[in-house]
């Protein structure tokens, strides 16, 4: 590993020659509750703070089921829609969500973490951009379409089997590449398998895993050029946690992987395609209930080791994480934290500071080792996709998380405020956020209002040429945006896909 | 067929995230309980899996809003007022007292897996004792 210098091949030691001395990197917290309105005032609220780019949050209830304000199962647990996310089922409630947000100036994420909602999401978005007359081409941002988040550590009722899943996450990288050239498509997040139980290298390995079931599909397909079907893979997620030395490494490691994937496997030379792009979310799982303002002190080591690694962009976890999503407060913290490293510190002086540590060298040596074994211990079992439908990599999540456990009962771990030292003297009250209380009952007017104001024979023709190219192998990109033209709703979307590809058969989880 | 004490673990909510239930589901099982996996059920889907699984104790995953947890109490309540119920997950301190103040013990995140075991085992053997 001797040799290379930041910037250089195999880009362990950073993206970029100067590292952050020519490119600061991006600040970037996931926002979002209760209506749109609401959603919009928390992103203006964080972007006049200082944010770099802004993040929107689809409520989990709707967005992640696919599932109307005035489906059953979300009626029966109304008063928690809009507590994780805006209710967003139809363009109108996108543009709500997004007004007076440049965004042909600012990067945004569209949201659609979970794999079946992302079709919806980013073509409402783009849909609200083409109205406000930006050319698509033009128009930077992502998604994140994630397996990880999907499949693994947030596994939701009903939602479409792996199989459709990546056939979906294909057409929107093809999608992208024809018509969006700045936009990233999706986004591989580690980060979800990482604080649902896997370690480091297993991280490591699984997204590694995870990128050859998409590169592999799209060259199978073969109507995308690989050199940029890489590129637009390569803006990942990873986790840091309170382990500094080993995260640090984990993202140096990672990006020497990357380079060796595609390189060795699809050929690539391109260097702007072989450089890793990372954007590091600080680990939720550390944050604690207890004497919440600690997390304060945890968010900001956390990030110090993505910054060491060399990350692009950092979202840190709001200090009232294990209570809530992030209360204003809170979140204005996630920004200053960053704005102390980036203004106060001398951090961005150097790039891959910790390079040529022995420890450190060793480390990010291991873990490429380990990270490799552990991603051909998933191609021996099928693959990636294999490993969640047969529920192997829940399993190796499931032992990890037991074994944190008992680590933290018997003594061997310990976690300032819950393991030890209790007792917590302090003049804040923290409850978290509570969010606002009426999202369901303005969801379900604003549901009513669309299906009572559309051209309904427009929107039943839509729906239907949406669901004939369901079933063929065309790309459903175009007609997901002509759907969302003609304001068909988040639940027909979701009908179309449960009535063409079924429901994923869940693996036993616990 | 074993006569370990039968708990019904659900999620009240329809997020997905999982690791929580699953650390509390194997303490259970350790400790030597008949732990039944519910998933993400309603009020009525909690009332029927308790009474067709004949339960000791329901546990309530929390990841959403108070209000939907009290509504699915009430529920069970009226179905089976003896049976006991503690909860866990994403509970602000305020949600906490709202559910003690309906004699539902609460174990937010960071909690002991050895109190949960001994919570489990004071309620269903109280359990057992009032229905003998």
């Amino acid at each position: 590993m001797q040799g290379a210098l930041p910037g250089q091949a195999p880009f362990h030691r950073g993206c970029f020659p100067q590292g952050y001395r020519t490119k600061p990197w991006r600040i970037f917290q996931l926002s979002g509750f209760g209506k749109p309105e609401d959603e919009n005032a928390r992103i203006k609220f964080l972007l006049e703070h200082g944010e770099t780019g802004f993040l929107m949050e689809h409520d989990r209830n709707t967005a992640d089921h696919l599932y109307n304000s005035d489906h059953p199962d979300v009626i029966a647990r109304r008063e928690d829609v809009g507590q994780t996310g805006a209710v967003m089922q139809s363009v109108r409630e996108v543009a709500m969500c997004l007004d007076g947000i440049p965004i042909e100036s600012t990067y945004g994420h569209a949201g659609g973490a979970v794999v079946q909602h992302a079709p919806f999401a980013l073509a409402a978005y783009w849909t609200v951009a083409r109205r406000r007359g930006i050319d698509l081409a033009r128009l930077g941002g992502t998604g994140q379409s994630d397996f990880f988040l999907t499949y693994l550590g947030c596994v939701t009722k009903q939602q479409v089997p792996t199989a459709a899943g990546l056939r979906l996450n294909a057409d929107i990288i093809e999608f992208c590449g024809e018509h969006l050239p700045l936009w990233v498509p999706v986004s591989i997040a580690g980060y979800n398998g990482g604080d649902t139980g896997l370690n480091a290298y297993q991280e490591l390995g699984a997204v590694m895993a995870n990128a050859i079931e998409y590169l592999d599909e799209v060259r199978r397909r073969g109507r995308m050029d690989m050199t940029a079907a890489c590129y637009r893979v390569g803006g990942v997620n990873f986790r840091t946690t309170m382990d500094i030395f080993e995260d640090a490494s984990k993202l140096r490691a990672a990006r020497k992987m990357w380079y060796h994937l595609l390189t060795e496997r699809y050929g690539i030379t391109d260097e702007r395609a072989l450089r890793m792009r990372l954007h590091i979310v600080t680990s939720g799982a550390m944050m604690t209930y207890q004497q919440p303002l600690n997390n304060i002190v945890r968010g900001t080591l956390m990030a110090l080791s993505a910054v060491l690694g060399g990350t692009q962009s950092l979202g840190v976890s709001g200090y009232d994480e294990a209570i809530s999503v992030p209360s204003e407060h809170a979140h204005q913290m996630s920004l200053r934290i960053q704005q102390i490293l980036q203004h106060e510190t001398n951090l961005s002086a150097v790039a891959d500071p910790l390079g040529g540590s022995y420890y450190i060298e060793a480390l990010t040596a291991e873990l490429e080792k380990r990270g490799w074994e552990f991603a051909d211990d998933i191609a021996k079992r099928g693959g990636f996709l294999a490993t969640l439908d047969s529920g192997w990599l829940h399993a190796r999540a499931r032992d990890n998380q037991v074994s944190e456990e008992q680590a933290q009962n018997d003594g061997r771990r310990t976690v300032v405020g819950v393991t030890d030292f209790h007792g917590d003297t302090t003049p804040f009250e923290v409850d978290g956020f509570p969010g606002v209380n009426d999202a369901y009952e303005v969801a379900r007017e604003r549901l009513a209002a669309v299906r009572r104001e559309r051209h309904e024979g427009g929107a039943t023709a839509a729906l239907k040429r949406l669901e004939i190219v369901c079933k063929s192998t065309e790309n459903i990109m175009p007609a997901m945006l002509d759907a969302l033209e003609a304001e068909v709703t988040l639940g027909e979307v979701g009908e179309v896909f449960r009535q063409t590809w079924g429901d994923w058969q869940t693996p036993e989880l616990v | 067929m074993s006569d370990a004490p039968r708990i019904l673990l659900v999620k009240t909510s329809l997020d997905g995230h999982w690791r929580g239930l699953s650390v509390v589901a194997r303490a259970l099982r350790d400790g030597g309980f008949h732990v039944i996996m519910g998933g993400m059920l309603t009020g009525a889907e909690i009332v029927r899996a308790a009474v067709d699984e004949d339960v000791d104790l329901v546990g309530l995953n929390i990841g959403g809003h108070v209000q939907v947890v009290e509504r699915v109490i009430g529920e069970l309540r009226a179905a089976r007022p003896e049976l006991p119920i503690f909860a866990g997950g994403v509970l602000p301190p305020s949600s906490c007292k709202r559910l003690a103040a309906l004699g539902v013990e609460t174990y937010p995140p960071g909690s002991s897996l050895e109190d949960i075991v001994t919570a489990a085992r004071r309620l269903t053997s109280k359990a057992t004792a009032s229905n003998g």
